[in-house]
């Protein structure tokens, strides 16, 4: 990770939309709004779930890759439809630490945030599902944000497996 | 010490004899597994012992992980650290990682390049063959010392195309004990085993090993949604069980899919290569190899504990691979075959589910073309699983 802490030449505006987004797209997930976490990517866009260690190491593999909007709709789809019945379902609690924006261009900001994902299975105990960091590249358009990409590194090894987006 | 490590040893084998003989009245067939095999601490213990310090063959690594000379791998084996290394003259080692000394656990990396190793206690030093090399204070060393004496205590190591085997105290050869299905990890490595390493997925499932593997090779098509929604359908493959071990493998060819309308990006499920070979194979005691359309994946387990399990997905791609090719296959491994995989996540819930119920007293047991002999099996039998139960009950005596 290579944080810029330096926030240089975001706008207010600019920065109010991209925190607006970070809200709407961590309530997404933790309300289990697929669509709402689906309306959060620009339509072009990529997101993707890896490990440090695999990253660290250059290795390409991730646990998600959904490097285009269909199918970041087909993971909806299989949430949704095809594996309801059969996974076991958790809720979530997102928490994000916002670390820096950059500006790269008039409409794109790289954004870099610390995440850590409580989950509760059932009405057991919650316990910590993942730590890592989201590094983003959202495009504002007036006062609207949306994720260009979004890579979530996550620490270690999940606690259970992954069955929604982070 | 040594009283008191025997005496440890002799409680344990105690505790044991108990417990397998309150077992063994109910194990009476390889078809009926009591749940008690997957709950009861003492049996994950023996199992420890017999199973991963005994005589079978472990699946550890693939060279692919250890990419140049004088590489590394660490790992665990049961309850047992593994320094896996490839010296200069390419001969693969594996040793007991823990320093002969004090005990301390010698190298602390998971993957590395280093001709030596050196213990940060009294700073030890091991070359990657396992010879001690030397230490500060020599010349006040106990009078009986034999620098022989504490070279790293050894596996036995062998390999199948690429794919690195080791093993406490082996009975047979590697190719003896996959058998006949040594041809089906061959065609899982490409024949040639010339794989690149694509990277990890990792996954802890709260399951005994066994329930973990017992249900990862094998189950009907009925619990994928994935496979029935994306009209996926092996046919019948050519099922091979090694007996006694109890490994098994299945070979079909992979059919395109056609594209229903279910996907809005049916790109992921393409077969852009053309080896259309699809494997599953799978070796006792608890690996995991396959190839799916273009995903190559073997899987090495830990135990954690009587009903924990990690579980290291590796996915692999070949040197010939084009970058377009490699990137396909990157995608596909992804999010298809994994713990999370759209195909493949369905298989944790089950694991999880029944190491639930592992305690309430009752059996596990094997109904599907159990009656049929492992040369007859087919591709959804159950008798791929009993083959290996057989094994099990004679290794942990219950047979008796």
């Amino acid at each position: 990770m290579t944080a810029d802490i330096h926030m240089r030449a975001v706008s207010a505006e600019a920065m109010s939309a991209i925190d607006g987004l970070m809200g709407n797209y961590v309530a997404a997930l933790d309300w289990q709004d697929w669509n709402g976490w689906l309306g959060s990517f620009a339509d072009s866009c990529h997101y993707s779930v890896t490990s440090r260690q695999n990253a660290e190491s250059n290795l390409p593999l991730c646990y998600m890759i959904d490097d285009c909007r269909a199918r970041i709709e087909d993971r909806v789809k299989f949430i949704t439809e095809v594996w309801a019945s059969t996974i076991e379902p958790y809720r979530t609690r997102h928490v994000t630490q916002r670390l820096s924006v950059s500006r790269m261009d008039d409409r794109n900001y790289r954004v870099l945030s610390n995440v850590v994902v409580m989950f509760t299975q059932n009405n057991d105990p919650s316990g910590v599902l993942v730590t890592g960091y989201y590094d983003d590249v959202v495009t504002v358009d007036g006062g609207t944000a949306l994720f260009a990409s979004k890579t979530v590194y996550i620490d270690g090894t999940p606690t259970r497996y992954l069955a929604y987006p982070l | 010490m040594k009283g008191q490590c025997d005496m440890a040893t002799t409680a344990g084998m105690e505790e044991y004899e108990t417990v397998r003989a309150r077992i063994a009245g109910q194990f009476t067939t390889e078809k009926d597994i009591p749940k008690a095999i997957f709950s009861d601490p003492a049996i994950y213990r023996e199992e420890l012992k017999r199973i991963f310090r005994g005589h079978y063959w472990h699946m550890v690594a693939h060279r692919a992980e250890l990419p140049e000379a004088n590489s590394f791998k660490t790992f665990w084996l049961g309850e047992t650290p593994v320094l896996l290394t490839r010296g200069e003259d390419e001969t693969l080692r594996a040793f007991v990682n823990t320093c002969t000394h004090r005990g301390t656990l010698l190298e602390q990396r998971a993957t590395g390049c280093s001709k030596e190793f050196e213990c940060p206690y009294h700073r030890w030093l091991f070359s990657n063959k396992g010879n001690f090399i030397g230490g500060p204070g020599r010349r006040d060393f106990r009078s009986d010392f034999v620098a022989e004496d504490y070279a790293l205590r050894e596996f036995q190591v062998d390999e199948i195309a690429g794919l690195i085997f080791c093993s406490a105290a082996p009975q047979v050869g590697l190719e003896e004990w996959l058998g006949q299905c040594a041809g089906h990890v061959r065609d899982v490595m490409l024949d040639d085993g010339r794989l690149t390493l694509l990277g990890y997925q990792n996954a802890i499932f709260n399951a005994n090993w066994k329930t973990y593997f017992d249900n990862d090779f094998y189950h009907a098509p009925l619990l994928h949604m994935g496979f029935r929604l994306l009209s996926w359908h092996g046919g019948q493959g050519e099922v091979r069980v090694e007996e006694p071990v109890g490994h098994f493998s299945v070979g079909y060819e992979s059919s395109p899919y056609e594209d229903n309308g279910f996907l809005a990006d049916p790109s992921l499920v393409e077969m852009k290569g053309t080896d259309a070979r699809a494997r599953v194979v799978a070796l006792r005691p608890a690996y995991v190899l396959t190839k799916h359309l273009d995903t190559i994946s073997v899987r090495f387990v830990r135990p954690l504990g009587v009903d924990r399990t990690q579980v290291t997905y590796a996915f692999f791609g070949h040197e010939s691979d084009s970058p377009e090719y490699q990137a396909h296959r990157v995608r596909q491994a992804s999010n298809l075959l994994g713990p999370s995989g759209m195909i493949t996540i369905e298989d944790a819930a089950v694991f999880n589910r029944q190491q639930m119920t592992s305690r309430d007293g009752g059996m596990s047991r094997f109904v599907v073309g159990v009656d049929r002999p492992a040369a007859e099996a087919r591709q959804n039998d159950e008798n791929g699983n009993t083959a290996g139960w057989a094994y099990y009950r004679e290794v942990m005596g219950f047979d008796r």
